[in-house]
């Protein structure tokens, strides 16, 4: 039995020329969030569109809390649908644009209800400026309380925190995370940030070019089998395609490799990698990088170049210096290939 | 109650903290010599670029310069006074404005059909929406002639449904919308195009009908160039004279013009040139005062918002 509440997506197939995206079959909660995830041009915006109603879905079923609504116009679908460039109305004021839902609805109490949501999300310092006059930060604020003052029933939000500097997403992550608890509504958002699908979701649904490759929870996706997008979300720096390999073959590592790959290759998780500077080994420093999580060094062994991380203020090697790579074969993961090509 | 104020740093005739920066003047130098300044380079490509542009900018004002010399003050009085051109004007005005009217109900929905819509034959339409631009004016009065004279295929209904098309307002407001209404349709084209799409898509999705999102963002978003668009078609037919000497020399009563027989201001101005030149000289005068203060003011009221584009208006 669908649960009554909250947004449910049945066996939805959308054809657009010579894409093909589905069947996706999802159900979010109130309360919760779902991240849509994968590489560009998997159809994570053309899912979310088609659910919005500005895509005609070709099979399938949209229901929001239990009533179909994948034949009502967009209008009628009760969806806040948060574009990626978030489709703020340049010639409105920040209050005419969030009071936008509510003219257009015709409600009395549109001017009293404007203003608490300016007042909820900080915007009343700038109720009179243009879109164009905010900065990054304040226009999501602006979309968010332009989306919500519509009462929606559901959240589809397309990239909510893409071009944000790192302490703006915080703020806005904070503000997310305690928007959803207090309105209680299902959200789906497409993201390619780990960080915000981290925060937010409590399953993720990964497509890849138009197939859902997996669907479950953020921890089950660590064991599922993995592709190149999953493995790069989830942090995984060392990934090797079979091409890769076959340079590598003659190697002992080369060959360790290549017996754990999978049709799209290895990936190499940091547990799967020893190494240690000194004499003896065939490999050799490559390159030292500083990164906001500490260093990074690179190191070459024959034709593959393997990155790891390390801790501490000074990365303790210098670039050129002989290094021996162990592998622990029972920690490699294989790799799927792409979707459709298997 | 005295309310807290915020402490502010006082005024004080004297200084307190440490001295400012600032280095000394003195009237002998300390230290090294100082570097003689650079000799400004004369840049060369403003220059070109100026005196380009500004003998184009002459040769549009310099003609009206000698018009309004030639004419001087007591002509334009005369001019202005002269109660047959008055009427001309009035009629060039109010014939115009029918036109521009007519041109914006049909040219805005031509320009949003281009903009928004890919279906076979679109390049051609576009063409034809150029034809009126590059087709001599008088061509374009034959061709209306020929086309609407009351033995004609298409004349004769017209002529039995009772609209007088030769000389009368029917046709000026033809001739003036034929020459015009391309630039109605080809600016509000182009600002149709520049309006997000993503933009109608966030108002369906906050509750507006495709009618509604239409009104209220993508009207308001071209409203400026259908502004532009429509006033370049008024100057259009203001300026037009080729056209009226065929279609509509003279300008009989009938609907809507209630009388008295009158022309277009230029072609009234063409007919006296024949005539009495130095007259026509201070007609032309005042029409051009009339167009360029009409111009004027309505850039003016763009410029300061007019409600509807400024987002006030709908809903």
């Amino acid at each position: 039995m669908v649960p009554v509440s909250g947004l449910a997506l049945d066996g939805v197939v959308v054809r657009r020329g010579g894409f093909a995206l589905g069947p996706v079959g999802l159900s979010v909660a109130p309360g919760t969030a779902t991240a849509l995830l994968g590489p560009s041009g998997a159809g994570k915006t053309t899912l979310l569109r088609a659910v919005a109603g500005f895509l005609p879905l070709d099979a399938g079923e949209v229901r929001l809390d239990g009533r179909r609504v994948d034949e009502l116009p967009p209008e009628r679908r009760r969806f806040g649908f948060v574009p990626p460039n978030l489709g703020l109305f340049p010639h409105r004021r920040v209050r005419q644009n969030v009071a936008y839902p509510l003219a257009i609805a015709g409600r009395p109490d549109a001017a009293a209800r404007t203003r608490q949501w300016i007042e909820r999300f900080g915007l009343a310092r700038l109720a009179d400026r243009y879109p164009a006059e905010l900065s990054t930060g304040e226009r999501q604020r602006v979309a968010m309380a332009r989306a919500l003052a519509a009462e929606p029933a559901a959240l589809l939000w397309d990239e909510p925190l893409a071009a944000l500097d790192v302490e703006g997403r915080e703020v806005l992550l904070g503000l997310l995370q305690e928007l959803l608890d207090s309105v209680r509504l299902p959200l789906v958002l497409v993201t390619h940030d780990p960080s915000t699908a981290a925060a937010l979701a409590s399953a993720y649904v990964v497509l890849d070019a138009g197939r859902v490759r997996f669907a479950g929870s953020p921890r089950a996706l660590a064991d599922a089998p993995l592709d190149r997008f999953t493995a790069r979300f989830l942090g995984y720096d060392n990934l090797y395609s079979r091409d890769d390999l076959a340079a590598a073959g003659a190697m002992p590592i080369g060959r360790a490799l290549l017996a754990a790959a999978g049709p799209g290759g290895v990936a190499v998780p940091p547990s799967a990698l020893r190494w240690r500077a000194g004499p003896g080994g065939s490999g050799a420093v490559a390159g030292v990088r500083s990164t906001p999580a500490g260093w990074v060094v690179a190191l070459r062994d024959g034709p593959l170049l393997f990155r790891v991380r390390v801790d501490g203020p000074v990365p303790g090697v210098r670039v050129g210096e002989t290094v021996a790579l162990e592998l622990d074969p029972a920690a490699l993961r294989p790799l799927d290939g792409p979707a459709g090509a298997a | 109650m005295a309310a807290v104020q915020p402490s502010r740093p006082r005024r004080r005739w004297f200084r307190v903290g440490p001295k400012s920066p600032q280095p000394r003047r003195r009237w002998f130098r300390v230290g090294p010599k100082p570097p003689r300044p650079r000799r400004r380079k004369i840049r060369v490509a403003p220059i070109i670029a100026g005196a380009l542009s500004a003998s184009l900018v002459a040769l549009f004002v310099l003609p009206l310069v000698a018009l309004f010399g030639d004419a001087g003050l007591a002509g334009l009085v005369a001019a202005a006074g002269n109660r047959t051109f008055q009427t001309t004007v009035v009629y060039t005005l109010f014939a115009s404005a029918i036109a521009v009217f007519l041109g914006v109900l049909t040219g805005v929905p031509l320009g949003y059909v281009l903009a928004r819509y890919r279906f076979r034959g679109r390049a051609l339409l576009e063409s034809v929406v150029l034809v009126p631009v590059v087709i001599p004016h008088l061509v374009v009065g034959l061709s209306l002639l020929l086309l609407l004279e009351p033995n004609a295929p298409l004349g004769r209904y017209v002529a039995r449904a009772g609209i007088p098309v030769l000389d009368a307002t029917a046709g000026v407001v033809l001739v003036m919308l034929y020459v015009g209404a391309s630039y109605v349709v080809l600016s509000s084209e182009t600002a149709f195009r520049a309006v997000d799409p993503e933009l109608i898509e966030a108002a369906r999705s906050l509750g507006a009908t495709p009618t509604e999102a239409f009104l209220s963002v993508t009207l308001p978003s071209a409203g400026r160039a259908i502004v532009t668009g429509a006033l370049l078609m008024w100057a259009r037919g203001v300026s037009e004279v080729g056209g009226f000497l065929v279609l509509a020399y003279a300008v009989y009563p009938s609907f809507p013009w209630p009388g008295p027989v009158t022309n277009t201001s230029s072609v009234f101005i063409f007919n006296y040139y024949g005539i009495d030149p130095s007259a026509a000289i201070g007609f032309a005068g005042i029409l051009v005062l009339v167009s360029l203060a009409i111009f004027l003011g309505v850039r003016l009221l763009d410029r300061t918002g007019l409600a509807w584009s400024r987002g006030g208006w709908f809903p």
